[in-house]
């Protein structure tokens, strides 16, 4: 078997802050090769090799090492490095299991009345108004509030907690170094915000919200520990605001590039569901997932050492012209996009997630017709993980 | 109780697996293995199983 030297893939350089997972470089370096060199590991570009590598045993989910690579010490640091995400093997899936049923496809039907009451709400506020900033006045009221729907946390707490989320949220961005104080201060009030609900939700009687699920479970420190329990809860509080906030600014953003589709969505709204996972594909909040190989290992006559960080490109798998025809379109049938990662860490808030953005982006289409760019949107670097800051639109406004 | 998978839908993610590593496992070559027919005692297991396919593959015929 020949051997292909790293030194022949094409190079993109990740650190830079222009660095664009969509252009013109990446697309170049996928037609070359399924996989590119980068100043940090290597990076995955197609379809195949994301698949499979997000799954291969052989691999550890590789966002373990971001306090080591940041220097990164204090709250956050120690929370990031014990949750769920970054645990391996027996320990993981046994808060996997634990966590699972709070996050059951069953719940989906319980909660889409809730959902289509909370986007109806939130399109109230702007509709008459033919304008809006989509992030501030709804992708993230919206988001934050199905957290404290599933929660079961008091609604009134929302701007709070978005807030610390978005504090939360630069620990993971290219400043981190400066923001490191605020990072953390954040952490410490999610920390005692958690620890509140969680000694309310005990005097509670047991029931079949998470974190009533989570308490039954800590009955037995063995099998859920206190300190488990505040740092489950604190995930799925973070975990499930600016994944959807982003994707839904992303969403909106992908069909005012393609206006027809909006149109086809407001006529179809049985569209919805195909619609939320044909933006995923094209243009996922979570433009690559990491990996970390665990052994010498090696992928199409590629030798990969031990201890390489892998960046799997799900935009770039998503758009793969070997897999998928060219163009976005919410009526053709797709296979499987990286929007949600895959294998074993597989993104724990799918079928929430999932939920909610189908009953947003069916609502939205229905009410929010024509819908256009008011000036200048501001975005996140088109990388790592990505969305609108501000997103001000203009649409025909609902007559008063 | 009978449990079947689709192998079209399934992306072998694992998460099976994990909820009921009883029932499912990989084999050497990678590929899914499951208990076709297992006892009525691991119908917890399969459902929860069933439940947290990502790609919702897993059904149980009763």
């Amino acid at each position: 078997m020949s051997e292909t030297a790293a030194a022949e893939l094409p190079f993109l350089n990740l650190s830079d802050p222009s660095f664009s997972i969509r252009s013109h470089v990446v697309r170049e370096a996928r037609d070359r090769s399924w996989c590119a060199r980068t100043p940090y590991g290597l990076a995955v570009l197609r379809y195949e090799e994301v698949g499979k590598l997000l799954r291969d045993p052989r691999l550890r989910q590789g966002s373990y090492a971001w306090p080591a690579h940041n220097q990164a010490t204090g709250r956050f640091a120690e929370w990031w490095l014990a949750m769920l995400l970054n645990r391996i093997g027996e320990d993981h899936a046994r808060l996997r299991r634990l966590a699972n049923p709070a996050f059951s496809p069953k719940l989906i039907g319980a909660l889409k009345p809730k959902f289509e009451a909370l986007a109806h709400e939130l399109i109230d506020g702007f509709a008459k108004r033919g304008r809006c900033d989509f992030m501030a006045e709804f992708s993230e009221p919206y988001a934050t509030r199905v957290i404290c729907i599933l929660l079961e946390l008091d609604q009134s707490e929302w701007r709070n907690l978005a807030d610390i989320a978005g504090e939360m949220g630069l620990a993971l961005g290219v400043t981190y170094k400066q923001d490191v104080a605020r990072v953390n201060a954040a952490t410490d009030r999610l920390y005692d915000y958690v620890q509140r609900v969680i000694a309310l939700r005990r005097k509670r009687p047991p029931a079949d919200d998470f974190v009533s699920l989570l308490l039954q479970a800590n009955e037995n420190k063995d099998t859920l520990s206190d300190q488990e329990l505040d740092d489950m809860v604190v995930l799925a509080v973070f975990g499930g605001i600016d994944t959807t906030r982003n994707q839904l600014g992303l969403a909106l953003g992908m069909f005012i590039d393609n206006p027809a589709q909006w149109q086809l969505l407001a006529e179809q709204p049985e569209l919805a569901r195909p619609a939320v996972e044909e933006v995923m594909r094209t243009r996922p909040t979570t433009t690559w997932v990491t990996r970390e190989t665990m052994e010498d290992i090696t992928v199409n006559d590629l030798p990969i050492k031990k201890g390489t960080t892998l960046h799997l490109f799900a935009e770039s798998a998503g758009t793969d012209p070997a897999v998928f025809t060219p163009g976005f379109d919410i009526s053709v049938k797709r296979m499987p996009h990286f929007g949600f990662g895959g294998g074993t860490h597989h993104c724990l808030g799918h079928f929430i997630a999932r939920g909610d953005m189908t009953e947003a982006l069916r609502i939205l289409a229905q009410r929010i017709r024509n819908p256009r760019y008011d000036g200048a949107a501001t975005w996140l670097p088109d990388s790592g993980n990505t969305g609108a800051v501000k997103l001000p639109i203009l649409f025909d406004a609902e007559p008063t | 109780m009978k449990i079947c998978v689709d192998l079209v839908k399934c992306q072998l993610h694992g998460q099976c697996a994990i909820a009921a590593p009883k029932l499912f496992s990989f084999g050497e070559d990678g590929k899914l293995q499951w208990v076709e027919q297992p006892d009525e005692s691991a119908r917890r297991e399969a459902e929860e199983a069933a439940d947290v396919c990502p790609e919702q593959a897993i059904t149980i015929e009763d």
